[in-house]
């Protein structure tokens, strides 16, 4: 208790840290900033383009909605969470450098880690508004403001209670082997296509589709979706479990990430 | 109250690597497994055995609130993890160690600069990282910037700095921590000769002001020149605690124990890349002629050089240098400028140098070779320097010379009885130093 008490005594240094990543992710580029909304952004009509132009599969996805608002609200949160997940595997031994030289709560790396990661998400998510008026605007689709909005900031709550935890995890897991950048580095890219990224996971009930759904990223991507475009909270079953795993992930991660954290210097 | 409390510690480091890949952890879950469930076998060592070491063994030391404190030992003696251990960034095996107060610990300069931000972010960065809020970093600011020297740098990229600059900086943000207790791990070796002085003022500055310092150094003058106390360590124990210039002292003994039994090594290790000439060895004799690589001050020292040619040359010249630091020959000694040169044939040859006296203080010194074809004028061998000779001197710890001298008291007798009859009238007392050499 006292050690997670010590961590707010260091929260100018998280404040620095997660400064430094933006500022070394943005510096020397023209676009700066504006690629956190680019990335998302074109990565969005590449898959418009390959699902709607290059191969036709709408009528197959069954998507209640635009589809570029699909893929724009599954990459968003997607982005935010690849993102900070690969940095927070790496924060540990990119940091070798402060981390044999200097003391302070190593929490502070992967929590700095998606603290940027959470700002670029914030600024996509801004894009979110002009992308709707569009559609809205071109009759294409009707916006609503629903209330469920209010909910939005919970489930980035729990996708960052999730994603520390095996953010946590992850770091201290490549710090004592390194295979598990290489890993992780293959996992993303299965990861997409079974959280309901930018094409909707089965549901028949089958197998597989027993095995995705224990995804907790499945219920989150889906909440954002739900909670925007749908205007009704997310069903309360799949997200408690959600939140449930990211509870326990958290604190599981935690106390291990804590309880190795005396040996990271060492092990480096 | 003590500022810093180390009792008992031990640190085990694993020599090699610990296993580094997935295959390593499978095999060690394993084996772990199967003792668990057949329990461990006699004759199984606990898995540890020859390949760990003890880095710190039993230290017990004490630092008081204000005090100075310097560490000093041979390399690989275990100073730095003691710092580490202090820090807090590794933690012993055994023992506790306990920091009263607000600690700030420089053991790399610039520790935590990223190259592509700018000197004033970097400032806020690493301060941040030293444990200064934003509002006291922006207050020291003007401080910071000026102790550094970096004026018009500070918002250019630190990966555009000179080296010196750098280091500079990342001394200058650690100096203005104020902190309770703050830990130096040799980090003034960097920049030039007056930034160092500057460095060894504010550290005595912080000293003065209350800060309690430990200072890792191999720098017996700088250590002495701000601790009052420091504490030998050898092979991860304290074989001294106490009076900063005794602690030298003894230093300097256990160092020439130690290259009593090293130097043949460093000796046997041949300068290749050589002309025509080839230095074989130099070795020390003392007054009784016994090979030494250490010795008292102010005693005859020979030194025997061997060298090996592998063609005539008519007039060599040889010269023997020595420094106690990285840069500066104390002694050079030229047999071209004696108007000596040597007439040598190709293969073995032994060049003696006598010296009546090396009056020299206590210290490590190092020599190197060099010989020259004095008709070519191409230098044949330049050795590094790389022959230890060390010198043993209790009086005679910090300065370069240890010269043979006298003290005498003049009173003046006029003044004496001014003074007893109380009329007035300062008493001059002139001492008189007298060299003689």
């Amino acid at each position: 208790m006292a050690n997670t008490l010590e961590i707010l005594r260091y929260r100018q240094l998280l404040t620095s840290l997660t400064w430094r990543d933006l500022r070394v992710r943005y510096k020397q580029s023209i676009l700066g900033i504006g690629w956190a909304i680019l990335l998302p952004l074109s990565m969005m009509l590449i898959f418009t383009f390959v699902f709607t132009r290059a191969i036709d599969a709408r009528s197959v996805m069954k998507i209640d909605m635009p589809y570029a608002l699909y893929a724009y609200l599954g990459l968003v949160p997607w982005t935010f969470f690849s993102v900070s997940l690969g940095n927070c595997v790496n924060a540990l031994v990119a940091n070798r450098n402060l981390l044999t030289k200097v003391y302070f709560p190593r929490e502070v790396f992967p929590l700095a880690c998606i603290a940027s990661s959470l700002v670029d998400f914030m600024i996509a998510m801004t894009v979110l508004v002009g992308l709707m008026a569009y559609f809205h605007v071109s009759g294409e689709w009707t916006f609503v403001a629903h209330s469920s909005l209010w909910f939005v900031p919970v489930i980035v709550a729990v996708q960052i209670m999730l994603t520390l935890g095996l953010g946590m995890m992850l770091a201290m897991a490549n710090l004592f082997y390194r295979d598990v950048r290489q890993i992780y580095g293959v996992a993303i890219h299965l990861g997409m296509f079974v959280s309901a990224v930018v094409v909707p996971v089965p549901t028949d009930g089958s197998l597989l589709a027993r095995v995705i759904a224990l995804n907790p990223l499945v219920w989150i991507i889906g909440a954002y979706r739900d909670c925007v475009i749908h205007g009704h909270l997310p069903s309360a079953g799949s997200f408690l479990y959600a939140t449930a795993l990211a509870m326990v992930m958290l604190v599981g991660g935690w106390i291990c990430f804590h309880r190795a954290s005396y040996r990271f210097a060492e092990c480096v | 109250m003590s500022a810093i409390t180390v009792s008992k510690v031990a640190k085990q480091f694993r020599l090699g690597e610990t296993h580094d890949s997935l295959g390593d952890l499978l095999a060690g879950l394993t084996r772990r497994l199967r003792n668990r469930i057949v329990g461990r076998t006699a004759d199984e060592p606990a898995r540890s055995g020859p390949s760990k070491f003890w880095a710190v063994r039993d230290l017990d030391f004490t630092v008081a609130k204000g005090e100075a404190v310097g560490i000093i030992g041979p390399n690989g003696a275990g100073k730095s993890t003691v710092l580490k251990l202090l820090a807090g960034i590794i933690r012993p095996d055994r023992g506790t160690v306990s920091v009263n107060g607000r600690l700030a610990a420089l053991i790399e300069v610039g520790a935590g600069f990223h190259g592509d931000l700018t000197g004033r972010e970097n400032i806020f960065l690493n301060g941040a990282i030293l444990g200064m809020s934003r509002a006291e970093i922006r207050s020291k600011l003007d401080a910071i910037v000026e102790f550094a020297g970096i004026g018009r740098f500070l918002d250019m990229p630190v990966k555009r700095y000179s080296s010196g600059m750098y280091a500079r900086l990342g001394f200058s943000i650690a100096a203005h921590v104020d902190p309770d207790v703050l830990l130096v791990d040799e980090v003034l070796s960097v920049g030039d000769a007056v930034f160092r002085l500057r460095c060894l003022d504010r550290m005595r500055q912080l000293v003065d002001s209350g800060t309690t310092l430990v200072f890792v150094t191999h720098d017996l003058d700088q250590m002495q020149a701000i601790c009052s106390r420091a504490i030998v360590l050898e092979h991860g124990s304290a074989t001294f605690s106490g009076d900063a210039g005794d602690a030298v002292g003894q230093y300097l003994s256990a160092m020439s124990r130690e290259y009593a039994h090293g130097a043949p090594d460093l000796m046997e290790d041949q300068d290749r890349e050589g002309g025509d000439v080839r230095v074989v060895g130099l070795s020390f004799f003392d007054e009784s002629g016994e090979e030494v690589v250490w010795t008292r001050s102010r005693r005859a020292i020979r030194a025997e050089l061997q060298i090996r040619l592998s063609r005539s040359i008519p007039r060599l010249v040889v010269e023997l240098n020595m420094r106690a630091s990285l840069t500066d020959n104390l002694l050079s000694i030229n047999s071209g400028r004696d108007g000596r040169t040597f007439d040598v044939t190709s293969g073995d040859h032994m060049v003696t140098l006598s010296l009546p006296s090396l009056p020299v203080c206590g210290g490590q010194y190092v020599w190197n070779v060099r010989v020259w074809d004095s008709d070519s004028g191409r230098a044949e061998v330049d050795t590094p320097f790389r022959y230890p000779l060390v010198i043993d001197d209790e009086g005679c710890k910090t300065g370069k010379l240890s010269l043979p001298h006298e003290w005498s008291l003049t009173t003046q007798a006029s003044v004496k009885s001014a003074a007893v009859s109380g009329v007035g009238g300062s008493i001059r007392a002139a001492a008189q130093l007298t060299i003689s050499s």
